[in-house]
């Protein structure tokens, strides 16, 4: 019954050697997939390439789907799984950040080591200045405490929230996310470049 | 035909199913047999008379004492501040959040232990926690505060602070002599006031 490690099914050594496993899987995927290139990644704000919100929205899709079977069929519990918690100011504020980061940096924190691992000189200073913010994140932290845990608002998901059951939620993101890759493709045929 | 066009074709039904079918709710038990008999053989769920006595005389806020008798049998007799959950109602939805908190302490008693473990036992099986079962029931609380029998004169000092601690206990809870006077005719406590909690802690952990 999963999840394993807060079950004790495995033990912690065992959970970080699984956790190496698929990270090393994972960051194969994404440097196979052309996901260590910046100009790939930011087509998406440009238009010319849209296949970075079609790659994390399929995964999301895929996760959901998964995750509901796997608790239909009691092979999950849920309520075990680790949400994160919202504070809704911050989450915005790290939205911009992030997103403005990922404009000017061309790559977010997980293709950023996956091309420093191919050599890419621009990925390693994105993430030295990925180690600068996390410094003055913490060293400041007394500064921007306060702004930080403000609107705590728990753990809500989206189905709570719109108070909807979690499959009907599930339909409506799947319907949104096949109209955003059909706008995505509508945009590569709009601005499309030779090379990148 | 385009890829997104197989993915649609895939991923719809597939929503569509999880949008027609009601919601898994159930929460798996949480303990193999192996697990529960290692508790029952540590025996970690008793609490002591004396344990007991103690939190009431010192009206410890976080204690709740639980009676899984009978109404009629509460009505006759019950420990102070107790109240009553019948076996047979253990597991109504009013119930719910007395027994799954991470505040309080809840103590099962009935008469002997049968009732009061059988209570611990389903509880546990709930992944409840907090939940503990006063060792040897009202039969003992009877015999070792309400009617402590006096040691031998020749007993260690351990023995002798032990009973004039259960005689000044079953005192002041009521005891002496005249165990059956004792908490009779006692109304009732009012049900604390327990806040439903959002729900289970999650493990702490993420990407």
């Amino acid at each position: 019954m999963a999840p394993l490690i807060v079950n004790d099914i495995i033990s912690q050594n065992t959970n970080f050697f699984l956790a190496f496993l698929i990270g090393m899987g994972f960051g194969f995927i994404l440097e196979s997939s052309g996901f260590s290139s910046s100009r790939k990644l930011v087509g998406v704000f440009y238009g010319y390439d849209t296949v970075v919100l079609k790659v994390f929205f399929t995964a999301a899709i895929t996760a959901m789907l998964g995750l509901l079977f796997l608790s239909l069929f009691n092979w999950i519990d849920l309520d075990m799984v680790y949400i994160n918690p919202t504070y809704l100011y911050s989450t915005i504020a790290g939205g911009i950040i992030m997103g403005a980061g990922f404009i000017l940096g061309g790559f977010c924190p997980g293709t950023s080591f996956c091309a420093a691992s191919i050599g890419k000189i621009d990925a390693m200073f994105f993430i030295a200045g990925m180690f600068l913010g996390v410094f003055i994140f913490a060293e400041g932290y007394p500064l921007w405490e306060g702004f930080y845990k403000a609107k705590f608002m728990g753990i809500p998901t989206l189905s709570q929230v719109l108070g909807l059951k979690d499959g009907i939620v599930v339909l409506g993101i799947i319907i949104v996310a096949l109209g955003m890759f059909w706008v995505g493709e509508w945009a590569e045929s709009c601005f499309p470049r030779e090379e990148y | 035909m385009k890829p997104r066009l197989y993915l649609a074709l895939i991923i719809i039904p597939l929503g569509m199913i999880m949008a027609a079918i009601p919601q898994n709710t159930t929460h798996p038990y949480k303990l193999t047999p192996d697990e529960l008999l290692e508790h029952v053989n540590s025996g970690m769920q008793y609490f002591s008379p004396d344990e007991i006595a103690d939190m009431i005389i010192n009206k410890d806020p976080s204690l709740l004492l639980i009676d899984v008798r009978g109404e009629d049998e509460y009505e006759v007799f019950h420990l102070p501040g107790a109240i009553n959950i019948p076996m047979s109602a253990l597991l109504e939805d009013q119930w719910k959040d007395y027994l799954n908190q991470d505040i309080r302490l809840n103590v099962f008693y009935s008469n002997s232990t049968v009732n009061a473990n059988q209570a611990w036992m389903l509880t546990m099986q709930l992944g409840y926690e907090n939940n503990y079962v006063l060792q040897g029931g009202l039969n003992y609380w009877v015999e070792t505060i309400m009617n402590p029998a006096p040691p031998e004169a020749t007993s260690p000092n351990e023995e002798i602070a032990k009973y004039n601690f259960r005689k000044g206990a079953g005192m002041a809870l009521g005891g002496g002599t005249a165990v059956d006077m004792s908490a009779s005719g006692q109304p009732a406590p009012e049900l604390p006031k327990i806040a439903p909690r959002p729900k289970k802690k999650r493990v702490q952990g993420g990407c």
